[in-house]
């Protein structure tokens, strides 16, 4: 099937709000920074903006926008230790296997298989909040992010939206 | 999300945005993105199909070394095995 215009969709859902027209960023270039070593030494890290916390912390906003929060969660958490708020996508398949959209299970078998060269000790679940304040992120939140990712040596960084 | 990657590409890390959203994605341009067309939410698979989640997750990883400009957006050739839509609903079972 053709892909979802999640855009059309969304200008239609604002509209229908009576929100102005959102100016999305369309960007015309990327950066892009080369790694010389192998994945098999590579240390990675993933980040879901799906609404993810650990069961011992307080569950995300399901319905949050321009929420900034940003949990650390440790490599070795356990599939079952997840639970997931987030009234913008279905996520009774990640309710099920946390890997559908946070694959940390998946990621420590290729690291055991020798694949990867380690996961980091920390991966991260945040930016879910349908975030328009985009300075702020430029500005404050991505390069506290980005400093954290630092401490923890990763070379890659894994993103899935949701 | 692909803001988030631009800044910490910036940066020297690699990224690699494992999106549902080819627009929305497109447009942003990541540094490196892989499209998988199956509903927002299962960037990686179905539940329990642990091979799918496997595969998704080495095709994007093996895009790190794969790309050689900035805003490369793969298409996996994926098929979800029933029609899926946008939506603005909790879940499945109470849409």
């Amino acid at each position: 099937m053709e892909p979802i215009k999640y855009v059309d969709e969304l200008n239609n859902h604002y509209r229908s709000l009576g929100h102005p027209v959102y100016r999305w960023t369309i960007n015309s270039t990327a950066p892009l920074h080369r790694i010389d070593k192998p994945l098999s030494e590579c240390t990675v890290a993933i980040l879901t903006t799906g609404g993810i916390s650990q069961c011992n912390m307080s569950p995300f906003d399901p319905n949050s926008y321009n929420d900034h929060r940003l949990d650390a969660i440790d490599k070795d958490t356990t599939d079952d230790e997840f639970q997931i708020h987030d009234a913008y996508y279905n996520h009774d398949d990640a309710d099920r296997d946390i890997n559908c959209v946070f694959p940390i299970s998946r990621l420590r078998e290729l690291v055991d298989a020798g694949e990867v060269g380690r996961a980091a000790d920390r991966h991260w679940s945040g930016f879910m909040g349908r975030i328009y304040n985009r300075t702020k992120v430029i500005e404050e939140s991505a390069p506290a992010f980005v400093s954290k990712l630092n401490e923890d040596a990763v070379d890659i960084l894994l993103a899935a939206p949701a | 999300m692909g803001l988030v990657c631009r800044i910490a590409e910036e940066a020297n890390i690699a990224t690699v945005c494992v999106s549902t959203g080819r627009d929305l994605t497109a447009q942003v341009k990541p540094p490196r993105s892989v499209f998988v067309n199956f509903p927002m939410g299962n960037n990686f698979g179905a539940p329990e199909h642990r091979e799918q989640q496997l595969g998704i997750l080495r095709k994007s990883l093996a895009l790190v070394h794969e790309a050689d400009e900035g805003g490369v957006l793969i298409d996996l050739p994926l098929t979800w095995p029933e029609p899926f839509y946008y939506l603005n609903r909790p879940t499945r079972k109470t849409a």
